[in-house]
């Protein structure tokens, strides 16, 4: 795919769906691991007749999740938590940020 | 290549028991974990310590590696020995190199390994449980915030393990332009459609995931589609109002302080933020930045304010504290 005309990407978001089978490749997860974080909240599947699908919004976070249970050994439980406390500390880094540029 | 210490890189002892080198890996890889870490070059101490824990959690890998002798000093230069790896079962001919360099940086995994362990162990295979599926390929790109607010292109080196009919693997390169629309946000995903690997026979390829992320910009902080720029005016502008000239992500705006705007509060261009449906908006914060007292008029000034404006900025506090 050389060429002077660049591929058009398309932009995954609210309305984006990808099967299972792909965002589990692409986080390297096993299926049931995700269902496990699903049962967690971190995302809501939704069974089609294709089979499982995943909301494409969820892969940023589900990727973190992935590469946290995988090279630190945590369960799903530790990882979701380990992610919202990660999650709260950045918001709290960039309201701080945004105070002392005010100083 | 480079001699690796992997027993100075878990600060393990070259004799140190199973568990030993466990726990100074699960200690470390929290420490460094990119996703969690605030160290300086997290990302490449936690590679060189899941590469070190590779091989020495592996008793035939650290048995090998022992064998290369104690003498070694981290960054020597280093050639395996002509008999490296008789009678281990990762040894032979097939020391097969890593895939190199996806689009930039994929998930982290074997095919990240120093040419050290290459060298030594081979680069894993990347087709391993893969023989007929297409794989899908994850990179990240950074953009500059102007280039999510105009849109910009972007060209990556592909670089696609083709299986030889003698079973040998050969890589072979591709170049790809992707247009990244205007309006992306940051962590937001792309896909490009059949340019992930290629499958094995006439099956489609998989697609190529791009999650974007959007660089810290000089002057303006991002948050969702909404940027805010902290906006320095001069007492007198928040207490009489003023037009100003505020820069945003399509060029410089006209804008009117009201008269009484208070320092730290937000004004809102609408629409003036990253473009989507809705656009943006963007925030001007006002910083009040005093003169300073440093010339007679100045000074005369100053002194003229405390006579003549009767303001108590802690008027609100408790009498018995003033």
């Amino acid at each position: 795919m050389t060429g002077n005309a660049p591929m058009e990407a398309h932009v995954l978001d609210e309305g984006d769906w990808l099967a299972a089978g792909e965002i589990c490749a692409l986080c390297r997860i096993e299926l049931h691991a995700m269902l496990e974080l699903a049962e967690h909240g971190l995302l809501a599947p939704r069974l089609t007749a294709e089979g499982w699908q995943v909301p494409a919004a969820a892969l940023p976070r589900l990727r973190i999740v992935a590469r946290l249970m995988r090279d630190l050994g945590v369960n799903a439980s530790g990882a979701v938590l380990a992610l919202e406390l990660l999650e709260t500390q950045q918001a709290l880094e960039r309201r701080l940020a945004a105070l002392e540029r005010l100083l | 290549m480079e001699y690796r210490d992997y027993y100075q890189v878990l600060g393990v002892e070259r004799s140190a028991a199973p568990e030993a080198i466990k726990s100074a890996y699960r200690r470390l890889a929290r420490k460094f974990h990119p996703d969690v870490s605030k160290e300086p070059n997290a990302e490449a101490r936690f590679k060189e310590v899941q590469e070190a824990y590779e091989v020495l959690k592996d008793p035939q890998k650290r048995s090998a590696y022992d064998q290369l002798g104690s003498e070694w000093k981290s960054g020597e230069s280093f050639r395996p020995p002509p008999d490296w790896g008789s009678g281990y079962e990762f040894s032979g001919g097939r020391r097969r190199r890593a895939p190199p360099g996806r689009a930039a940086g994929g998930e982290a995994g074997a095919e990240d390994f120093s040419d050290f362990f290459s060298s030594l162990f081979g680069g894993g295979s990347p087709f391993a449980g893969a023989a007929s599926a297409a794989r899908d390929h994850h990179a990240r790109v950074e953009i500059e915030l102007e280039e999510a607010h105009r849109g910009t292109t972007r060209t990556f080196e592909l670089r696609r393990p083709q299986p030889q009919a003698d079973g040998t693997v050969t890589f072979s390169t591709h170049t790809v332009r992707v247009s990244i629309p205007a309006g992306v946000t940051d962590g937001q995903s792309i896909r490009l459609a059949g340019q992930g690997e290629l499958a094995a026979g006439s099956r489609p390829a998989g697609d190529l995931f791009l999650e974007v992320h959007i660089r810290p910009h000089r002057l303006f902080q991002l948050d969702g589609r909404d940027v805010t720029v902290t906006f320095p005016v001069a007492p007198w502008e928040v207490a009489l109002g003023a037009g100003v000239t505020v820069p945003t992500l399509g060029g410089s705006v006209e804008m009117q302080i009201p008269a009484g705007a208070q320092a730290g509060q937000k004004l809102r261009l609408r629409g003036r933020g990253l473009p989507g449906h809705p656009p943006g908006d963007q925030y001007v914060q006002l910083k009040v930045v005093l003169p300073p007292a440093d010339s007679a008029p100045a000074r005369a000034l100053y002194e003229e304010m405390r006579s003549k404006l009767a303001f108590d900025p802690r008027a609100n506090w408790p009498r018995s504290s003033s």
